[in-house]
Formats: C-alpha cells, sequence, structure tokens
C-alpha cells in the first residue's frame, strides 16, 4: 500500500487534475477516484456508460479489474478517462 | 546667450562611452551582464533611439502626467462610482493591481540594469528614463488602491500578492523573473521592452484606458492613460537594439529570445486580460471580443513590428492564434471554479445574455465550454453549491505555472505535453511551453510548481484548507462568485442554452 498521485485527463473536462490514490486500488477504483473530481461537477453523468482508463495517446484501456502496483504507470503520469460502452 | 536647440547638442551629450585606463572593458561591461553576444562596443554606438527626450523636458511631462491623473482622483473621490460600479468591474481592478503594481517594480530594476549595463550610450539614455518611468508606475498603481483597502480588503493585495504563494503570484513572478529579473541588458531591451511592452502591455493599456471610460471609472482610465504614454516611449528602447543584434549576425539569438517572450506575454495576458474582457466586463460595456482585440493589436499591428525589424514570425504564430479561440475561455472556468485561491472575485459571465454573447463571437462556446457551465449551474440551481468547489488540485504547467487546461465538452482537446528530464516528469499546457522548457532546461528545472510543492509535503495540511493558508489567503480575502450567484436567477425562467 503506497500513496499514489495521477493525473486525471477526464473526457468532457477542461483541465488535468490531480487525484491521490492508492497502489492497491484496481482501475475501476482509480477510475471512481477521477471521476468524483469531474462527473457531476462539469462533466455530465452518461448512465449508459462505464468509465474506463488508458495511457495518454494509447487506443487501448487497462483491465478493469487490474491494480494500480501490477501497472508500469508511472506517479504523475497522466491517464485519460474515457466514457466506453458497457 | 540663446539656448541650443535639443537636436544640436542631444547626440554629443549622450556620447558616453569611454575608454577605461584601471579596468578592462570587459571587467566593467561583462558579457554576462551586457549581454552584447560578442557584438564590439562601437557597432553598438550606431544604436539610434527614436525618441528622443531631454532631462528638463521629462520631468515637466511627468509632472503634467502625475498632476492631471492625481487631479482627477481628487475631483472624484467622493462620485460614488466604486460603490456603484459593476462588481466585474471591481474585479478587474483587484486582478489588475495585485498582478501589476509591484511588476513595476520589477520592472524598475530590469531598466536600472539597461541603464547601467546597456552597450549603446542611447539605450543606456533611454533606460534611465524608462527606470523612472517603473517607479512612477509601481507607486501610483500602489497610491490609487489604497484608498479603497478600507472598502474592501481585497484591495490590500495590490501590494500583497508578490508576498505570498498565492499561484497567480507565482505566475507572474516566475514569467518576469525569465523575462527580465533574471535577464542582461540585451535580453531586457528585447523581451522586456519591445516583446512583452510593444507587443501586449503597451496595446493592453490602450485598451483598458478605453474599457474604464466605457465604464465610468475616469480615475482608472487616466492612471491607465497616462502610464501608457510612458509605455509607448520606452518601449522602443528594444527594437534599435534588436536592429544592432541582427545587422551583426546575431539573427537566431534574437529571434529565440523573442520567441520566447512573446510565448511567455501571451499566456499572462491570456489569464488577465481574457476573462477582463469576455466574461468581467458587463455585456453593455463590451466593444469587442478579446479573440478580436488580439487579431486587432497581435496579429495586425504587431506582427507587422516583427517584419519590419527583419526577424520571422515565430514558429508556434499559427498554434497561439488558435488558441485565441478557447484558452482564455478555459483560464476563466479555472479561475470561477477555483475562485478561493484568488484575491479578487471573479464573474461568471455566463447568464443567457452573455451566452449569446459568446456564441456569437467564438461558434461552438454552447457545445464545449457551455456544456460544462451547465453542468455548474444546474448544481446552483438545485442546491449543490459544494459540488462547484474545488476538492483537489489543477495541474500546473511547468512554464507558465497556470493550470493545464483547453476544451471541455464535444471539443474534448485537454492533453498533458510531457517532458522526462534528468529523471523528473515535467508537465506542459501546450508545444510551445515545453520548447520554452527546452530552449534551456538548466534555467527552469529546479522550480516548483504550487503541486510540486503539494506533494513535497510543502502544504499542510495537505488539503484546501492548507493550501489556502499557504497561499496568505485569508478570510474575507478570498475569492467568491462576483455578483453572489445572482446570474443563477435567470436559469430559473430558462434552461440552459446548451442543454434545450
Amino acid at each position: 500500500m503506497a500513496l499514489f498521485p495521477i493525473i486525471s485527463n477526464f473526457e468532457r473536462d477542461f483541465v488535468l487534475l490531480l487525484v491521490p490514490v492508492d497502489t492497491e486500488n484496481t482501475m475501476d477504483e482509480v477510475t471512481a477516484a477521477a471521476a468524483h473530481h469531474s462527473v457531476g461537477r462539469r462533466v455530465a453523468p452518461q448512465p449508459n456508460k462505464v468509465i474506463r482508463v488508458r495511457r495518454q495517446g494509447a487506443k487501448d484501456f487497462f483491465p478493469r479489474d487490474k491494480r494500480l502496483g501490477e501497472t508500469d504507470i508511472r506517479p504523475m503520469e497522466a491517464l485519460e478517462f474515457i466514457f466506453a460502452d458497457a | 546667450m540663446a539656448l541650443l536647440e535639443r537636436h544640436e547638442w542631444y547626440d554629443i551629450a549622450r556620447s558616453t562611452n569611454w575608454t577605461p585606463k584601471y579596468v578592462s572593458e570587459d571587467q566593467l561591461f561583462p558579457d554576462v551582464m551586457t549581454g552584447a553576444q560578442g557584438v564590439p562596443v562601437e557597432k553598438w554606438e550606431v544604436y539610434d533611439e527614436p525618441y528622443k527626450v531631454s532631462y528638463p523636458e521629462y520631468v515637466r511631462i511627468q509632472r503634467e502626467k502625475d498632476a492631471g491623473a492625481y487631479s482627477v482622483k481628487a475631483a472624484l473621490e467622493r462620485s460614488r462610482i466604486y460603490e456603484n460600479a459593476d462588481p466585474g468591474w471591481r474585479s478587474i481592478l483587484k486582478a489588475h493591481y495585485g498582478a501589476i503594481a509591484l511588476g513595476e517594480y520589477a520592472a524598475m530594476s530590469a531598466e536600472a540594469r539597461m541603464c547601467r549595463f546597456g552597450r549603446a550610450p542611447g539605450m543606456r539614455n533611454m533606460a534611465t528614463f524608462g527606470m523612472m518611468d517603473e517607479n512612477r508606475h509601481a507607486q501610483i498603481q500602489l497610491y490609487f488602491p489604497h484608498e479603497y483597502a478600507p472598502k474592501d480588503r481585497q484591495f490590500d493585495w495590490a501590494h500583497k500578492a508578490y508576498h505570498t504563494n498565492e499561484w497567480a503570484a507565482i505566475a507572474a513572478r516566475h514569467t518576469f523573473d525569465d523575462l527580465f529579473m533574471a535577464r542582461s541588458a540585451t535580453e531586457i531591451a528585447v523581451m522586456l521592452t519591445f516583446a512583452f511592452e510593444t507587443g501586449f502591455t503597451n496595446m493592453q493599456f490602450l485598451g483598458l484606458a478605453a474599457d474604464a471610460a466605457e465604464a465610468g471609472d475616469f480615475t482608472f482610465a487616466s492612471l491607465i492613460s497616462s502610464i501608457q504614454t510612458d509605455e509607448s516611449r520606452h518601449a522602443q528602447i528594444g527594437g534599435p537594439a534588436l536592429q544592432v543584434l541582427i545587422s551583426n549576425g546575431r539573427k537566431a539569438e534574437a529571434q529565440k529570445l523573442v520567441d520566447i517572450a512573446i510565448a511567455r506575454a501571451w499566456r499572462i495576458f491570456c489569464i488577465l486580460t481574457g476573462p477582463s474582457m469576455d466574461y468581467n466586463t458587463p455585456l453593455q460595456h463590451r466593444k469587442q471580443s478579446f479573440k478580436e482585440f488580439m487579431q486587432e493589436w497581435i496579429v495586425g499591428q504587431f506582427e507587422r513590428s516583427l517584419i519590419d525589424l527583419g526577424l520571422d514570425l515565430p514558429w508556434y504564430w499559427d498554434k497561439m492564434i488558435a488558441e485565441f479561440e478557447y484558452q482564455h475561455h478555459a483560464y476563466q472556468m479555472g479561475l470561477w471554479f477555483w475562485r478561493p485561491t484568488l484575491w479578487w472575485n471573479p464573474a461568471a459571465g455566463v447568464t443567457p445574455e452573455c451566452r449569446a454573447w459568446l456564441e456569437d463571437k467564438y461558434p461552438g462556446w454552447n457545445a464545449s465550454f457551455g456544456q460544462a457551465w451547465d453542468v455548474i449551474t444546474d448544481n446552483l440551481l438545485n442546491g449543490r453549491p459544494e459540488l462547484t468547489a474545488p476538492e483537489t488540485l489543477p495541474i500546473v504547467c511547468n512554464m507558465s505555472q497556470i493550470p493545464i487546461c483547453a476544451i471541455p465538452g464535444d471539443g474534448w482537446n485537454v492533453k498533458d505535453y510531457p517532458l522526462d528530464y534528468e529523471g523528473r516528469l515535467y508537465h506542459f499546457n501546450s508545444e510551445i511551453d515545453r520548447w520554452i522548457f527546452e530552449q534551456d532546461p538548466k534555467r527552469y528545472r529546479d522550480h516548483m510548481t504550487l503541486v510540486d510543492r503539494f506533494l513535497a509535503g510543502k502544504i499542510q495540511p495537505p488539503d484546501l484548507m492548507g493550501a489556502l493558508a499557504y497561499m496568505s489567503l485569508a478570510p474575507g480575502e478570498m475569492g467568491d462568485d462576483a455578483h453572489g450567484y445572482a446570474w443563477v436567477e435567470a436559469f430559473k425562467k430558462a434552461p440552459p442554452l446548451a442543454a434545450e
């Protein structure tokens, strides 16, 4: 367990945000932490979609149950949070 | 005996170069301080300032300017212009004074460096007047807001801002340190007087004086006009210095200085002037949009100055012009959303009428920025104001020290421009900001942004209250919506435009 800062670049939001997460968090948990600061604040919810996370510029999303500590994501790396089909 | 005309004695009187006997030329004028770039002194002696003034003339004119501005202030002291002004206008005043007044003192130091280390006698002569100009600007822009400090504590930030770690103050200091506090005399001539002052401040002050008159604030209008006439004179120090550099084979070096300075000046003007013109200025007083202003003055006028001097347009010119469409809208959203971190109260500027104006001036605004404002407006309408308050920090650009932001909603184009340098990951708002860093990484690498400081544990407790304390924002100082959210009332009758 270790505190791990990432940068959230949330689809349809206007700004990059600092989001503190934990190496034990799954990608779904990381996504929920990022969504907390954007959805319902400046980004309208999209109830029929799920939010997935990927590296900036990547095409593929990280698996939803993968733990942050198991990836090669660096602290303060910008991650894209994208509304995707459920 | 009749006095000589100025032109009969001026050239001889300001031929103040001499041959040093006790120290070497290099010791007297070290290149690190002159920035002469190896161009020999005799080549600098052809420097010919376009605006010539003698000391008695200068004193007489400045006395008249001061007398004019202070008389208008005294005459209008009881006129209740301040009380009757729109809160958006008061916010413009607060932001302006805090961001500019002490910057003028910094500019005075920079002019002093040109007085001492300018390689051309004409440059030293003009900079002497420029130094006194900047001293006057600092003092008058501290004296005028001082009258308002008892009425509103945020005006105390005219003097306080630069002494704090408030994020916009860090951004201003970082920019001005780079452009003129930590530069040689020649670099100052190019970066401060040519790029920053000719390109931006001189024209900005013209626009601001007109806006102040339009808003009925004749005290501020006369103050700003009085400053602008000084700027238009001493801003001319840079042009002849550029001519000397270019004609002596230093065009590439000169071009780089200009390119860095314009890019840095653009960021400051974008966040200070963009929201002022398009959001804080009451709708009925807006004469042109920020984009139209930039296209007229920067693209139409300044572009010609660059070409006339024999310079090229900066490599990023088209990218910068593209930013005229959106960057200041993103900055405005950041200023408003993180409003407790400001020393002024930002106006939202998004009533239904304002939004119609924004859509007209910036087609597509409703589908992009409007969608984000819809969510904010909806939260305020439905009793969820806590969702319009910040809970985390935005990522700050390692060059501009301003949050990294761009277009939300349908045109979403927000992106990090990262750089891995010596094992540290840096983040930039654009390719332009990252390019500046790459020109001289050692110069910039050790600076810590507000986010870096937060992660390093320098902000305690590590939450919003800790951050506000770190920024020296006391209760009664931190910003809130300029109109007390009254603008939301209009939406109780009609839904936000983008939602229709």
